[in-house]
């Protein structure tokens, strides 16, 4: 039985998955420092990398309908190793939710707030995450077309307004950089927004209707890498090869914007945007995290676990990390290699068990 | 200290008497298990106990230990 009642309809699932992949545009820093103006070449790259692999979790969920991720590991891989794999799932959704409600407090310390206590911000920001997963996914999914339409008004109205300040000579010379490099920025790109997009895996099945799930999947994913691709292109136009001395490249460059002193100072819109869209991407993160421990525990419900789940992920958040740079540096290493085999492997290894086994088998298709 | 107490006071009152009512008993003990490692990691950031950073094992496992790595610089 899956935990979750609520449905949602192609359309919702189209605008979650563009927020989603938009909520890590602060992110793209991680990959600033690395590829440097070559980071929209790497975003393409990790793009066309992911596409058979997303491919793969849209085509598992279309196989188990009305399933989550925890349901078809134990149906695929049988109820011991399907719940060992199904928590090593639950320690990902959890770590990545921690790192990204960190990433508010940091946005807020670094930019807004400076004299403001960090741990006010993972609260205050935990607490609004958890009333909104409290509501269900069907309200998150409901209002995410508003969140997805902000977030593309702050990107395309900046990139307007800081036309004039591009020097398109900043994206010369192509093809400079080692490649190992490029290799380890296709990592991070392909692990961090578009890999992590296994978390639709808990979600596509409240799906109401699965046959347009592949189209409006990659839709979704086209407006996310469009989005991403705009903040690169300006950051790197704008700024240049000072970039990677920032942490935050899109701060640097939207302080930048000066229409004859009247507009000036249009940080806040990024931001708002920022905040607006990561609490998109945690409230996701935090709504499958707590469905998939109630899935794993066989829970009829997800809701008495999620405030002493958001007490545990404030603090985690709090610690995990001691500084931004060690953020970075655990992030562009560790923090994407022990996610290789869930968002690489897992998925499409299930996909090719469940072909071979025939599953789901009509009179075992319960799970937990 | 105060704070957080009053905060996880609230939680227990908010959960338990629902969960008793309703004679959930399997959603207890997990809410149970979660409650009292979310208290203690609480307790843990207050009283300024250094709070061990899953991370932080990740990286020795898979840096140090197994030697999977990009290089720097």
């Amino acid at each position: 039985m899956n935990i979750e009642k609520g449905k949602i309809s192609g359309q919702q699932l189209l605008f979650l998955i563009a927020g989603f992949v938009h909520g890590s545009a602060l992110l793209i820093d991680f990959t600033v420092g690395i590829t440097e103006h070559q980071t929209w070449m790497v975003i393409l790259a990790g793009l066309i990398i992911t596409v058979p692999v997303i491919l793969s979790y849209v085509v598992l969920a279309k196989r188990f309908p009305e399933m989550n991720l925890v349901q078809i590991n134990d149906m695929v891989y049988g109820r011991f190793l399907g719940k060992v794999i199904s928590i090593y799932y639950i320690f990902f959704f959890l770590m990545t939710l921690s790192f990204n409600i960190r990433d508010v407090g940091e946005l807020y310390i670094t930019f807004l707030m400076q004299d403001t206590p960090f741990i006010f911000f993972l609260i205050v920001f935990t607490a609004t995450v958890s009333y909104a997963v409290a509501k269900g996914i069907e309200v998150l999914a409901r209002v995410s077309h508003l969140f997805v339409v902000t977030g593309l008004f702050a990107i395309i109205s900046t990139f307007i307004l800081l036309i004039d300040q591009m020097d398109f000579s900043n994206f010369l010379p192509l093809f400079e950089l080692p490649f190992i490099k490029i290799f380890q920025g296709i990592h991070i790109v392909s692990a961090i927004p578009f890999g992590e997009t296994v978390v639709f895996l808990m979600i596509m099945g409240c799906l109401n209707n699965t046959e347009h799930a592949v189209k409006k999947t990659f839709l979704g994913l086209m407006i996310g890498v469009v989005s991403l691709l705009i903040v690169a292109i300006r950051n790197t136009a704008v700024l240049g090869g000072i970039q990677t001395i920032w942490t935050s490249t899109s701060f640097q460059s939207i302080r930048l914007i000066n229409i004859g002193t009247v507009l000036t100072r249009m940080d806040f819109l990024i931001g708002i945007a920022q905040t607006i869209l990561i609490f998109l991407k945690c409230s996701i993160f935090f709504y499958v995290s707590v469905t998939a421990i109630s899935q794993l525990f066989g829970l009829k419900s997800y809701l008495p676990l999620v405030l002493p789940l958001a007490g545990i992920e404030v603090i985690v958040a709090a610690t995990v990390f001691q500084s931004p740079v060690d953020h970075a540096t655990i992030t562009q290493n560790a923090g994407i290699i022990y996610s290789v085999p869930l968002i690489f492997i897992f998925p499409p290894l299930s996909l090719l068990i469940a072909k071979i086994r025939g599953l789901p088998k009509p009179e075992r298709g319960k799970g937990t | 200290m105060i704070l957080l107490l009053l905060i996880y006071a609230y939680i227990l009152i908010a959960n338990v008497p629902g969960l008793i009512k309703r004679k959930e008993w399997k959603e207890l003990i997990v809410f149970s298990i979660f409650y009292v490692i979310a208290f203690g990691l609480g307790i843990m950031y207050v009283l300024g106990i250094p709070v061990p950073s899953p991370m932080k094992g990740l990286q020795h496992l898979i840096v140090d230990i197994l030697g999977i790595e990009y290089p720097q610089g």
